[in-house]
């Protein structure tokens, strides 16, 4: 089966590295063999080509460029999206999307921003005198169960065999670990439909009050982790990739571990 | 200027030259500080008794080059430049050269001032100071941890600008809406550079007065080329001048050149002297600077944000590089976040090409390489990745790593 990619408003939302998201999805796709598209979706692209992926990808924005994207996915995308995420169509929302998927934005003057309604949760904007949260944080994982299958059933498969110390340790100890890098000056508070991603071990998450990073839903991810997220933390990439393709094969993720364990 | 702020110049130019000769500070940003929290209209003064005025650089990309090359030209003709030093680009570090410049009764004895400025400060700069030209390069995504969003610079930059003499870059569409009927701009050229394809990292690809997406005719890199908006009456400004041969390589030296020439001619220098002027200049520090150790040579180049990577890449692929060393480093001065590695387009380097990498963030950038499908050696050590090296070393680093190559390879941070 192949991949398929919705890769939202690549012009106008991505920031931050986001690109780097989509890479480590291909290629984590390419290196195992299964055949992968990355498809952008933007304003004149047609609601079809979107509801005939089976991954969807939407990063950051400036403010300017939010505000041409936020028109169009309130009114086009964002109800074609919400549907693909209630039929379990995996789904990774960063930073600004992570906002835009909740009930609103409410800024620090005017009027609430509506947001696609997709996940239960509202995002505030406390004023301008307060502090943007800011800086390199690291979480453990609480949701989703990042493996679907045992690392133990991998052990009669070769390429787990020649690096069993490396994989083991990253696959079952330090797996829950992720870290990525925050920027926001909004709030996002959790509603009771969605279970937050991880708890925060360095750094604000959600909204520097709770403790909590990210939402899960269903099979969708929303997170302000950027730095990008999946590089550092590949087993988030294999885990949205299985949704789609069923149990996957281990990677050498020996540099993806280093580069996750020097930022905690 | 009165005794007080002459005062305040002598004592911070004394205490800055105890602490220098001590050894303690180099005195780039500090003695400005202290003459600033003395004297919160020092900056005014000072500027007033430049005889020529000020010209004022910013961008996020080539300032330092710019402000060499216009200081090179009006050194040539004969003037005496005040200039402030590499990274203090705020209002101290503008302060803190007119400390350096002034003779010991606290005198400024140069004619014309040439400032790089921070994006953010030129704001804060402007207050004090009415400069005779402001030159704006181009904007680009930079640490955005730190300066913040492009579109928040240009909407800040709008606000002071007003009816003052611009030189502004025709083809960046951000900085050429910035234009009023006095300004002066500068564009490229030169169709046969146009990219095949466009680049990851663009900022502006909307018109920033309707909102609209811009048609180009060619993009020479970024967001940077021939543009128009197809829904209103927005286009690239006609420049006056387009073609100058540029002595250092790169195209973003080629339009490092066109502004500093743009702002010259602006101010009436013939065209004979700004040649014999460039004909020989040499680059700012990390700009290409060439460095012998032992047998080999090392080339360094200062690339901090997507685009200058980019725009670096490129160029020492077309010098023909055979080894690469990218040092990423996440201080202060960097950024701390580190996330526009990916924005790069790695992909461009071809597979024969050796690449080291090195760094703080050693991993993170080591990371960048594998999902560009490339072999790098990864080397935490910095002299280890520096000295394995034979023939000539193409090095891409950001702020804080090239000082501290500077260290490794000629002993000290700064020359």
């Amino acid at each position: 089966m192949t991949v398929k990619i919705a890769w939202l408003y690549p012009d106008l939302m991505s920031t931050y590295g986001d690109r780097g998201n989509v890479i480590v999805l291909q290629k984590r796709c390419e290196w195992r063999g299964i055949p992968v598209e990355v498809v952008p979706i933007t304003l004149e692209t047609l609601d079809f080509r979107l509801s005939d992926c089976n991954m969807i990808f939407m990063g950051g924005a400036q403010d300017r460029q939010q505000k041409l994207a936020g028109e169009d996915f309130l009114k086009r995308k964002g109800p074609v999206v919400k549907k693909m995420v209630e039929r379990g169509v995996p789904a990774l929302f960063v930073c600004a999307a992570y906002q835009f998927v909740g009930h609103y934005y409410k800024p620090y003057q005017g009027e609430k921003i509506p947001g696609a309604g997709i996940f239960d949760l509202y995002t505030v904007h406390p004023g301008d005198q307060e502090k943007r949260l800011i800086g390199n944080v690291a979480a453990e994982l609480i949701n989703p169960p990042v493996s679907s299958r045992d690392p133990e059933s991998f052990k009669d498969e070769a390429i787990y065999n020649n690096q069993s110390d490396r994989l083991s340790r990253f696959a079952r100890n330090d797996k829950r670990i992720i870290v990525g890098f925050e920027n926001h000056g909004g709030r996002t508070y959790l509603g009771s439909k969605m279970k937050p991603f991880a708890k925060v071990l360095k750094g604000y998450g959600n909204n520097g009050e709770d403790g909590f990073e990210g939402a899960v839903y269903n099979n969708a991810i929303g997170s302000y982790f950027h730095g990008p997220l999946l590089p550092k933390n590949p087993f988030i990439a294999d885990w949205l990739l299985e949704k789609v393709v069923g149990p996957l094969k281990p990677l050498d993720d020996s540099l993806e571990q280093k580069a996750n364990e020097a930022v905690r | 200027m009165g005794w007080i702020d002459r005062l305040v110049v002598i004592l911070t130019k004394f205490v800055s030259w105890v602490s220098t000769s001590l050894g303690i500070g180099a005195g780039e940003t500090w003695p400005g500080e202290i003459a600033i929290t003395l004297r919160p209209n020092i900056a005014r003064t000072l500027a007033q008794n430049l005889p020529d005025g000020v010209i004022l650089i910013a961008g996020t990309n080539g300032k330092t080059t710019t402000a060499l090359m216009v200081k090179t030209i009006l050194e040539h003709i004969g003037k005496s430049v005040v200039h402030n030093a590499t990274g203090a680009n705020l209002l101290n570090g503008v302060v803190s050269s007119f400390i350096k410049n002034a003779d010991w009764l606290g005198r400024i004895t140069a004619d014309v001032g040439i400032f790089e400025i921070d994006e953010n400060s030129l704001p804060i700069v402007l207050r004090y100071i009415s400069p005779k030209r402001i030159v704006l390069l181009n904007l680009f995504r930079d640490q955005l941890d730190r300066y913040g969003e492009v579109d928040v610079i240009v909407e800040k930059w709008q606000k002071v600008l007003g009816d003052k003499n611009l030189v502004l870059n025709a083809d960046d569409p951000a900085i050429a809406s910035l234009g009023n009927k006095q300004t002066i701009y500068f564009g490229l050229k030169d169709p046969r550079k146009y990219l095949k394809e466009k680049e990851h990292a663009s900022d502006s690809i909307f018109c920033p007065k309707c909102g609209n997406r811009l048609s180009y005719e060619g993009v020479y890199y970024s967001h940077i080329g021939v543009w128009r908006c197809d829904s209103c009456d927005n286009q690239r400004p006609k420049p006056y001048v387009s073609s100058w041969p540029s002595s250092l390589p790169g195209l973003y030296n080629q339009y490092n050149t066109l502004a500093a020439v743009a702002v010259a001619k602006s101010l009436e220098i013939p065209d004979k002297d700004i040649k014999n002027a460039l004909k020989d200049f040499s680059p700012a520090f990390g700009r290409q600077e060439e460095v012998n150790v032992g047998s080999t040579t090392i080339k360094l180049f200062l690339s901090k944000n997507p685009a200058g990577f980019n725009a670096s890449l490129r160029t020492v692929l077309e010098m023909g590089a055979k080894e690469l060393l990218f040092v990423l480093n996440d201080r202060i001065p960097d950024g701390r976040d580190v996330s526009w590695i990916w924005d790069v387009d790695f992909e461009m380097i071809p597979n024969d090409i050796s690449v080291t990498v090195s760094g703080d963030r050693v991993y993170d950038i080591a990371l960048r390489m594998k999902y560009a499908d490339l072999k790098a050696r990864v080397e935490p050590d910095l002299s280890k990745a520096l000295a394995h090296t034979r023939g000539t070393l193409f090095v891409l680093a950001t702020y804080s790593a090239m000082l501290e190559i500077r260290k490794h390879i000629v002993g000290h941070k700064i020359l």
